[in-house]
């Protein structure tokens, strides 16, 4: 029993940290209606800030702590006046998702390279040892999260609902448009409230920081979870994220002591998937109705882009003779970076079929590719099974848990999916780390053995990177054939318009799942490879940051046109290699291309090329024609 | 008796404290053109959204060809030869007016995904088929020279025309239609009329929401005057506009 009340009071504690985190989610998106994955970065910058001001320094403790909610805010007002407020006036909904995925990516990196990637841990506030209350121990710390916790609500509330600038906050929230024609700065309300909620991510990652130790990369997790609280509270509400944050906590303390920790994430990230399935607007949101035959969402113009004709022929001759003849053309040295490259381009092709075509977003390929990747290698050394069976075995696999997935998540907006499919790669992470037997943890499996099929064996990078080579080429010409067909033609027009759609008979649901498992496969596929590849495999080969890897790879080569990805995944893969001694700055210059790619180069770079190539303008014609009428 | 093309019985739908659509009951005969007329606000477009299930109704129920659509979703109705268009045209954005036109294929396509990927020689002859068909029908509402154009750089008018052959290419039994009249002049109007009668005439029922009252009276077999979620008059075009109450719904009371 006591034990029991012990248990809640930790996750009471725990809690109110992913409190705080949902309530800067909520005050970003209640302004927006943008799902701001920066968020938990903002926690682990305001920690370090901290750390350097108070262990480094040697100021005192509130002088500290203020620094570090100032350093937030600051910070949160250059990236939200350099980033998200332009960003929020040209780009549709989803591609705001993924420049704050860029956004945490680049913090992660800026943090990687101002304080390293050791874990720090900074003193409790004040006496070490905790409160006694009959027989029950709270850590000192838990009062001071507690009272922090309630001191940013009752400012936020104050905020909100006492002063000028919370009226034109609420006026945004409720109605933008008629906000706009009262002469309130939509952009500078977004502009403080972006601040503020960084602010407040600072303040929450100081708070949190004494109980648990943080690395640079931490701050997704807090992201996962304050998220999870907000969506449970209803994404917008104060009380919500609060009641949100503290059921989580509860939720997450309870499993971790009766279960086990490795279960406490999974059941985490269960409950988002069942919140969204069951409630997405939370515990307390109403439900609206209004007609169904108006687009919700902002219409956004889209370039159009085809190669055709004799032209894109020649293109692909040349491109496919260029890359047969590429090892020999680089020095050695680079080898291994091709064939990774190309590995990784046949999980970029599966990702340009579901987000390039169906334009759904997917931050879980990498979740695929660890299924892959573990499941054949873990066949071939244990059971002995040939590599090939072991690379089928792995993507039915996929398949499986694709469809799964899918399943849960079908009925759920875009934003929405996005972030299951986050979830979900987070649960494999933590899979592949916490089933030490199976995976060998940490630390990885050895002794994979080369691929292989019959007598033939691909023991070198360079019979990889043709073996690569051949299985992209291959998979890219048959999806070619799909996407120039009625197949594409349905996903782009399940992505521009799924009622519209949907009303020509295309069975959006299906079709969406198809491009899915599409995506799934390859990568899993891809994962597999690179366990043949490296003989090794270990979690962070294949974990979250090279989902966002794949979406930046993607997006930069250019969305919907297959061979796009190809440009994106070389040159990402191959920068870090040429430039070795900047390696450490890999990740920042990662989360800065995807910002701005997303907001300067929306086409990538195969189609900026393919635009400047192509004399005819199409709007020209347009013109013509109407001239002609007149 | 035939069946009807379609029969709507009782249906009602409320938006909060606004009834929409109240208690409309009546039916349509197979290969004629009805019009769907009544002031903005009338229930007309959530009446056409009730028989597609994009909303869901309160109360009624609707059939098609005698089989009862309740609980069917969007695609499976439109898979049954129901094809509507929009009133706000909704074309495909990012994609070409032929890749438009040719989408609104897809029920009619015999090959699948995996015929396709596999660059099979049916899959390749029925895609060339489909694409020499959708030029025929964008010829025949006079958009030739915007094939190949982003089907948003159209004028308003010509979006609306590109939703309608688009329809078409689904070989529909039955096209509603919502205001495909909005945004074309006087010719371009009457090009229409004659293109919706030469759909009529090939088997095609037509329902049509419009507010162009000449096009209505020169085209409409039957027309129906919805009125606050009520219809108030139905019957064939002379005899519904002489009808005091559709009088008194346009013009006001005191007329």
């Amino acid at each position: 029993m006591l034990n029991a009340v012990q248990i809640i009071i930790g996750g009471l504690l725990q809690g109110s940290a992913f409190a705080i985190v949902a309530l800067g989610f909520s005050l970003v998106f209640r302004v927006t209606g943008v799902v701001n994955l920066s968020q938990g970065a903002f926690c682990i910058l305001g920690a370090m800030a901290m750390y350097f001001l108070q262990v480094d320094f040697g100021l005192p403790l509130i002088v500290a702590a203020a620094g570090s909610a100032v350093i937030g805010l600051a910070f949160g007002f250059v990236c939200g006046a350099a980033i998200f407020v332009p960003a929020l006036s040209r780009l549709p909904m989803s591609a705001m998702l993924m420049v704050t995925a860029g956004l945490l990516t680049f913090m992660e990196g800026l943090i990687l390279v101002i304080w390293g990637n050791q874990s720090y841990a900074l003193p409790p506030f004040s006496r070490e040892a905790p409160v006694l209350i009959g027989a029950l121990r709270v850590p000192s710390q838990g009062f001071w999260i507690a009272g922090i916790s309630a001191a940013i609500v009752l400012g936020l509330w104050w905020l909100i609902y006492r002063t000028g600038f919370g009226v034109a906050l609420r006026a945004c929230a409720q109605n933008p448009l008629a906000a706009r024609l009262m002469g309130i700065d939509l952009n500078r309300i977004t502009l403080v409230s972006f601040a503020l909620a960084a602010a407040i991510a600072a303040i929450g990652g100081v708070a949190i920081a004494p109980l648990t130790t943080l690395q640079f990369d931490s701050g997704r997790f807090l992201t996962v979870y304050g998220f999870i609280a907000a969506t449970i509270g209803g994404l917008g509400g104060m009380a919500g994220s609060i009641t949100g944050g503290l059921a989580l906590g509860v939720a997450e303390q309870v499993a971790a002591g009766y279960l086990s920790s490795l279960f406490a994430n999974a059941l985490a990230l269960l409950i988002l998937l069942a919140m969204l399935l069951w409630r997405p607007r939370g515990l307390f949101a109403s439900r609206r109705e209004a007609r169904a035959d108006v687009p919700t969402q902002r219409r956004v113009q889209r370039a159009v882009v085809r190669i055709e004709g004799g032209g894109a022929w020649g293109f692909i001759v040349a491109l496919v003779i260029l890359l047969a003849a590429l090892p020999f053309l680089v020095p050695t040295g680079l080898m291994a970076s091709l064939t990774i490259a190309m590995i990784l381009y046949i999980a970029v092709l599966g990702l340009d079929v579901l987000m390039g075509y169906a334009g759904q977003i997917s931050l879980g390929q990498a979740g695929f590719m660890a299924i892959g990747g573990y499941a054949a290698a873990i066949l071939a050394t244990s059971y002995g099974w040939p590599p090939l069976a072991g690379v089928l075995a792995g993507m039915a696999l996929s398949l499986i848990a694709a469809l799964i997935l899918a399943l849960v998540t079908m009925s759920l907006r875009g934003d929405y999916l996005a972030l299951a499919t986050l979830a979900f790669g987070l649960l494999i992470d933590s899979l592949t780390v916490g089933l030490v037997d199976i995976t060998g943890g940490p630390s990885g499996l050895v002794g994979i053995p080369a691929f292989s099929i019959g007598p033939w064996a691909f023991a070198t990078p360079r019979s990889m990177y043709y073996l690569a080579l051949t299985l992209a080429a291959i998979l890219a010409a048959a999806l070619y054939g799909g996407m120039r067909s009625g197949f594409g033609r349905a996903l782009q027009a399940i992505r521009a318009d799924p009622t519209a759609a949907a009303a020509l008979g295309i069975n959006v649901s299906r079709l969406k799942v198809a491009a899915f498992a599409i995506a799934a496969m390859l990568a899993s596929l891809a994962g597999s490879l690179y366990a043949f590849n490296f003989h090794f495999l270990s979690p962070d080969m294949v974990d979250t940051p090279h989902s966002f890897e794949t979406v930046a790879m993607l997006v930069l080569g250019g969305e919907g046109t297959l061979v796009g990805g190809l440009f994106g995944t070389f040159l990402l893969t191959l920068l870090p290699t040429v430039f070795q001694p900047f390696a450490l700055y890999k990740t920042m210059v990662e989360g800065g291309l995807l910002i701005a790619i997303f907001m300067y180069l929306p086409e990538g770079m195969l189609g900026r090329i393919a635009v400047l190539l192509s004399p005819r303008h199409a709007r020209r014609e347009v013109g013509s024609h109407d001239d002609a009428r007149a | 008796m035939t069946t009807p093309a379609l029969e709507i019985s009782g249906l009602a739908k409320s938006f909060g404290a606004l009834r929409a659509v109240a208690d409309v009951s009546f039916t349509v005969a197979p290969s004629s053109v009805t019009a769907l007329i009544g002031p903005n606000g009338a229930g007309k477009t959530t009446l056409f959204n009730l028989i597609t299930n994009l909303d869901s109704a309160a109360a009624g129920e609707v059939r098609f060809l005698g089989r009862p659509l309740t609980g069917m979703k969007p695609d499976a109705i439109a898979a049954l030869g129901l094809i509507r268009t929009f009133q706000t045209a909704r074309v495909f954005p990012g994609m070409t007016a032929r890749e438009n036109v040719l989408a609104g294929a897809h029920l009619a396509m015999r090959s699948g995904g995996w015929q396709q990927m596999l660059w099979l020689g049916a899959a390749r002859r029925e895609e060339r088929m489909l694409a020499r068909r959708a030029d025929d029908l964008i010829d025949l509402v006079g958009l030739s020279a915007f094939r190949q154009a982003p089907a948003t750089d159209l004028p308003m008018g010509a979006q609306k025309l590109i939703e309608v052959v688009r329809a078409l290419m689904a070989r529909p039994k039955m096209l509603l239609l919502d205001e495909p009249a909005a945004g074309l002049n006087d010719r371009e109007t009457a090009e229409l009329a004659a293109l919706l009668r030469g759909i009529r005439d090939i088997g095609i029922t037509i329902m049509v929401i419009e507010h162009n009252m000449s096009l209505v009276m020169s085209l409409a077999d039957e027309v129906v005057v919805l009125d606050a979620g009520s219809v108030i008059a139905r019957g064939p075009p002379g005899t519904v506009r002489a009808d005091r109450r559709v009088i008194e719904a346009y013009v006001g009371a005191d007329a």
